[in-house]
């Protein structure tokens, strides 16, 4: 079973745009996630992540990633209830525990949890959808003429991390198939021969690259930029048709977000009581955020408007 | 870097000359004292047992030998007109192509266009004329709606297509392939082998195939080289080649040519038409054996396994999918059954659903003696260093007893053969589940003759007659149909997730086109599916 974060090809905008167009966009939103406080306009950034994956068709990845990143959000707010208490509202007092010390849960506490917590699912959404719809062959090979060295390494691991765990997965199996005579198998000795196996499959691999010619020199033209590449999308020289859209939006996500900023759309305090902005700024910002979410829209194709002649008609030659 | 274009096109597409080699720490050279030309345009078949040499000497012809391997080299090789022990891989991979055994590890990006277009990328081609080359090499290979998946998500078949296509996009003078069809279905394997025999008509590649099924290739070849122990034995064309393997290893001969040698009939054929023209040419009329009917027939036993109306569902790229629907198998002790199929059509899932792998979505399993899986990878099985402490105490012992390996107790795993490996990790899987020395359960073994040649094939025959000898129902699944004739008396099609066809091996093996023997491709007699059946039908000619 594939992972639902593994990179699918797609015919979606999101899919097609070039790596640099696609870490802008989702990196304009995620430096949003880390910048701002305010939970709606975390709310807004998350849903536009949500919206924006959908769109990608890469609903898998949004689906564990938010469920991931609600589980740990969940352990965010237990935590910081339990540890901090600050906080006028107090709910709960809990009396001395061991490590803690005094235990008060406070409102203001768990509604700072929340916050943080939020802002880690939605950083996770962000990464599963970068994870899942941009090709790291792509971004690999934009690297490759900056670090070449790097690059390579990067393809081994690359390669070497779904094949290893497809290993981790046979080798699992085979240990629950073993005979109940056979001398049980730790993790020890499984992961030793995990480890085995990998680098006889790092050896493989690193073959492969040699028959490829990856160790010879690059050619200077080889990485010109903007040059044709395949007709289907798929070098990765070759920009996508949605490239501006989302350096647009990225960049319009990026400068609102500086605006907002100074004109307070920020607003959130938690502590000594909760506080949370909820003025023009901070509405407007929330509402261009959701908007950001379509850029991965694929406009469906007019039609035309000229009258095609229908079978039974006879063509006018 | 050599300018490939510097080398003539007269040169022959691989010129060996006197090359002896020896991995490190080798105790014996793996190539020894070897000669060998290959002219423009040579379809060569590469033949011999395990361990003769074969992959060694594709190695060194890519540069892989001694460049990443290290080692002692001795000799000269040139490739088109490269110096590949001056040259590197990379440097030669302009002119000659390589495909390995096992597709996974040939494949290094994640989607299919990218792996192809690869190799163009580095060698520096600009963006058009790679964009040309990976459409045309798709279309030779017929995979263009392959270009945009994800590497993956591929089967086995596709990749080892994917990765041929790979080798081919720089449009190389030579390809080696390393047993490319270990892993396919007779049908995938037999599609591999014509393409590559187009590639050869039509492109004017220089082929040179090593394969161990060599009934399945041995039509497609211009000339057999045959290796033992590191030399080659034999150099010429195929009729030849088994003339020589009659009376120098009969593990080399074909089935059809078996059957003749059988019965005395001349010349041996390199295939199923040769062999249907020979028999048409002598008037022969073979009959069918009396007593077919009664094959197969068993007397009641105990149940080993029976499945019940099992449905299997497994996620997979565009969602989840019915791999098994409905399936009903009951296998009994002392039976050998053959498990077949194309690529997906379920039977790894059917086993590893009956071994308590995958939980069904529906239906029932009962194997009231528990079952032993032996999965396609033996050395998944063996994690220590010492065969004893894998199989301690009595159970193990007698484990050991059953697969024969009772005097390498105190040996190392990775010291034994690729043979002892297999029933090594077998024993594992059966320790434990034994009467004495009685089996009672189900032994189900999962492809496991990928890779081995005709000889290791006999020694795993002979293997399950002892454990169906001693009680145990064996299943095995498997795409080899000359190996199901050999050890089945019974066999399972699975076509799509449902058993389409079920009876005695005789039955089965001789009613199709794909999944049957030569010689029952080459007889089309009900009921005769081995040569030694082939030649009794041939010897009762003319009796009425």
């Amino acid at each position: 079973m594939r992972s639902p974060f593994a990179y699918t090809p797609r015919p979606a905008p999101l899919q097609s745009a070039s790596p640099g167009a696609a870490v802008v966009y989702l990196g304009a939103l995620t430096v949003v996630a880390f910048v701002y406080s305010n939970p709606l306009v975390l709310a807004a950034t998350g849903l536009a992540l949500v919206l924006a994956g959908r769109l990608a068709g890469a609903q898998r990845a949004v689906r564990a990633a938010l469920w991931m990143g609600l589980t740990l959000a969940l352990l965010i707010v237990v935590v910081n209830a339990l540890v901090v208490s600050r906080g006028e509202t107090v709910l709960a007092r809990l009396g001395e525990w061991p490590l803690f010390g005094q235990v008060n849960i406070t409102a203001e506490a768990i509604a700072a949890g929340a916050v943080f917590g939020l802002r880690a699912a939605v950083v996770m959404v962000a990464f599963a959808i970068y994870s899942a719809c941009v090709d790291p062959d792509r971004v690999l090979r934009a690297l490759r003429p900056l670090a070449g060295r790097s690059a390579l390494t990067a393809t081994l691991v690359s390669r070497l991390v779904p094949v290893a765990a497809a290993d981790a997965g046979r080798l699992r199996d085979a240990a629950r198939l073993r005979g109940p005579g056979a001398a049980p198998v730790g993790r020890a000795p499984l992961a030793r021969r995990l480890l085995a196996g990998s680098l006889d499959r790092a050896v493989d691999v690193a073959a492969t690259l040699e028959l490829r010619g990856y160790s010879l020199d690059a050619p200077p033209h080889r990485f010109a930029a903007g040059s044709r590449g395949l007709g289907r999308g798929r070098s990765f020289a070759q920009r996508s048709r949605y490239d501006r859209r989302f350096y647009a939006v990225g960049a319009v996500v990026l400068a609102a977000a500086i605006a907002g900023e100074a004109l307070g759309a920020d607003a959130f305090h938690a502590y000594p009581v909760v506080e949370v902005g909820a003025g023009s700024a901070t509405l407007a910002l929330s509402v261009l955020l959701l908007l950001s979410g379509l850029a991965p829209l694929r406009r469906k194709p007019r039609r035309a408007t000229r009258p095609v002649p229908s079978a039974a008609e006879p063509s006018r030659a | 870097m050599p300018d490939l274009a510097t080398s003539t096109k007269a040169a022959p597409a691989l010129a060996i000359e006197g090359l002896t080699y020896a991995y490190p720490h080798a105790a014996q050279p793996a190539l020894r004292d070897l000669s060998l030309g290959l002219a423009p345009g040579e379809f060569a078949l590469l033949a011999g047992r395990s361990a003769s040499g074969k992959s060694t000497l594709l190695r060194a012809a890519c540069g892989l030998v001694p460049h990443f391997h290290g080692g002692e080299i001795e000799g000269r090789i040139e490739v088109a007109g490269l110096d590949a022990i001056a040259s590197g891989p990379g440097e030669l991979a302009a002119a000659v192509g390589y495909v390995a055994q096992d597709p996974e590890t040939q494949v290094v990006s994640t989607t299919v266009a990218a792996e192809i277009e690869l190799p163009l990328e580095l060698r520096g081609d600009p963006p058009s004329s790679r964009a040309r080359a990976v459409e045309e090499v798709a279309l030779a290979l017929a995979i263009p709606h392959l270009l945009d998946r994800a590497v993956d998500t591929l089967s086995g078949g596709e990749l080892q297509r994917v990765a041929l296509a790979a080798a081919l996009v720089t449009r190389p003078r030579l390809i080696l392939l390393d047993e490319p069809t270990s892993q396919l279905d007779p049908v995938a394997g037999d599609e591999l082998i014509w393409l590559l025999r187009r590639l050869n008509e039509e492109w004017g590649v220089t082929v040179l195939l090593a394969e161990h099924r060599l009934e399945r290739c041995l039509a497609a070849a211009d000339r057999v080289i045959a290796m033992t122990s590191g030399a080659i034995t034999f150099d010429g064309q195929p009729r030849d080649f088994l003339t020589w393997a009659q009376d120098a290893d009969a593990a080399l001969e074909t089935p059809a040519a078996r059957l003749f040698s059988l019965t005395g009939i001349e010349p041996l054929p390199v295939g199923v038409r040769d062999a249907r023209r020979t028999l048409t040419a002598t008037e022969a009329n073979p009959r069918p054996p009396k007593k077919l009917s009664e094959e197969g027939v068993r007397l009641p036993s105990n149940t080993a396994v029976d499945v019940r109306g099992l449905w299997v569902e497994l996620s997979r790229d565009d969602g989840w999918r019915d791999v098994l629907r409905g399936i009903d198998l009951k296998v009994e002790s002392g039976e050998r059954v053959a498990l077949m199929g194309r690529n997906g059509a379920g039977k790894s899932t059917l086993l590893k659903a009956a071994a308590g792998l995958l939980d069904p979505v529906r239906g029932k399993i009962e194997a009231p003696n528990g079952i032993a899986l032996l999965t396609q990878n033996p050395s998944d099985y063996l994690v220590r260093e010492r065969v004893g402490d894998e199989l301690p105490g009595d159970q193990g012992s007698a484990a050991l007893r059953v697969v024969g390996l009772e005097d390498a107790v105190d040996a190392d795993p990775r010291d034994l053969s690729g043979g002892e490996r297999q029933r090594l990790a077998l024993a594992i899987a059966l320790a434990g589940r034994m009467e004495g020395d009685a089996l009672t359960g189900l032994v189900a073994l999962d492809e496991p003759t990928r890779g081995m040649d005709r000889a290791r094939k006999d020694d795993l025959v002979e293997l399950i007659g002892e454990l169906a000898g001693r009680g145990a129902g064996v299943l095995v699944a498997t795409h080899d149909v000359e190996f199901a004739a050999a050890f089945a008396e019974r066999v399972v099609l699975l076509g799509d997730g449902v058993v389409i066809a079920d009876g005695p091996a005789t039955e089965i093996l001789s009613g199709g086109w794909y999944f049957a023997t030569e010689v029952a491709r080459v007889l089309d007699l009900p009921g005769v599916i081995t040569p030694e059946q082939g030649a009794e039908a041939l010897s009762a000619t003319g009796d009425d």
